[in-house]
């Protein structure tokens, strides 16, 4: 698998400078042109990261595990999804939701996971189109 | 756009790979197959639209809500 450099900002600091390319397999919905991206942990806990294009470093989108927020999100992943993943065991899958941070809210895209292959490092965008999920959750409220 | 008329078991090709039946058609509610390679995602079009906005909107946040949510994100029970 290829490896690159992390494009550095202030923010990130604490980054490791090689980071693993992730290949989704079909580019999100909004942006067709952005396949490689990095999965960057911006906090301590593990509970806020980037998901980072490396085609253009500008484009990133704030993702974060649906542990601890979600408890009991279990999506079924489509067999469509589970075949551009290349046939992944459960095990070798992690999800990841695109959080928006609003004025008063902050709120997870339960629709539309990005599920990883850890093994062979594709992903995608799951549409869970058919379910009740909600495209906007609450995550946290703003004080 | 380009508009044809098809029947019940008529079919649609779209460039080389992508092929759309009309498999049923009973008053206002037509039933489509639709075979595709798989990296072509196929989706009821305002499903789609919905999550390109939701994309969109949460693309590229600035600086200062990154910091603030790596600062401030926490799990529920602690809000």
């Amino acid at each position: 698998m290829s490896s690159t450099q992390a494009v550095s900002r202030p923010l990130e600091e604490q980054m490791i400078t090689t980071i693993p390319t992730i290949h989704l397999a079909a580019p999100m919905p909004g942006f067709p042109a952005h396949r490689r991206f990095a999965l960057v942990r911006l906090n301590e806990e593990g509970l806020l990261y980037a998901f980072t294009s490396l085609d253009n470093p500008e484009l990133r989108f704030l993702v974060v595990p649906p542990d601890p927020f979600f408890e009991n999100y279990t999506p079924e992943i489509p067999d469509e999804s589970l075949a551009l993943l290349g046939y992944p065991d459960a095990e070798d899958l992690i999800t990841m939701l695109v959080i928006t941070a609003g004025r008063d809210a902050t709120a997870a895209n339960l629709m539309a996971p990005i599920v990883i292959n850890t093994v062979n490092r594709m992903a995608c965008q799951v549409v869970l189109a058919g379910t009740d999920m909600p495209v906007r959750a609450i995550l946290s409220k703003k004080e | 756009m380009l508009v044809l008329t098809r029947r019940a078991g008529e079919s649609v090709m779209i460039g080389d790979d992508v092929v759309i039946t009309v498999l049923e058609a009973r008053g206002d509610v037509i039933r489509l197959g639709i075979q595709a390679p798989k990296d072509v995602r196929v989706h009821r079009e305002e499903v789609y639209r919905e999550l390109q906005a939701a994309n969109r909107e949460a693309a590229s946040p600035t600086d200062e809500v990154v910091e603030e949510l790596t600062r401030t994100l926490r799990p529920p029970e602690e809000q």
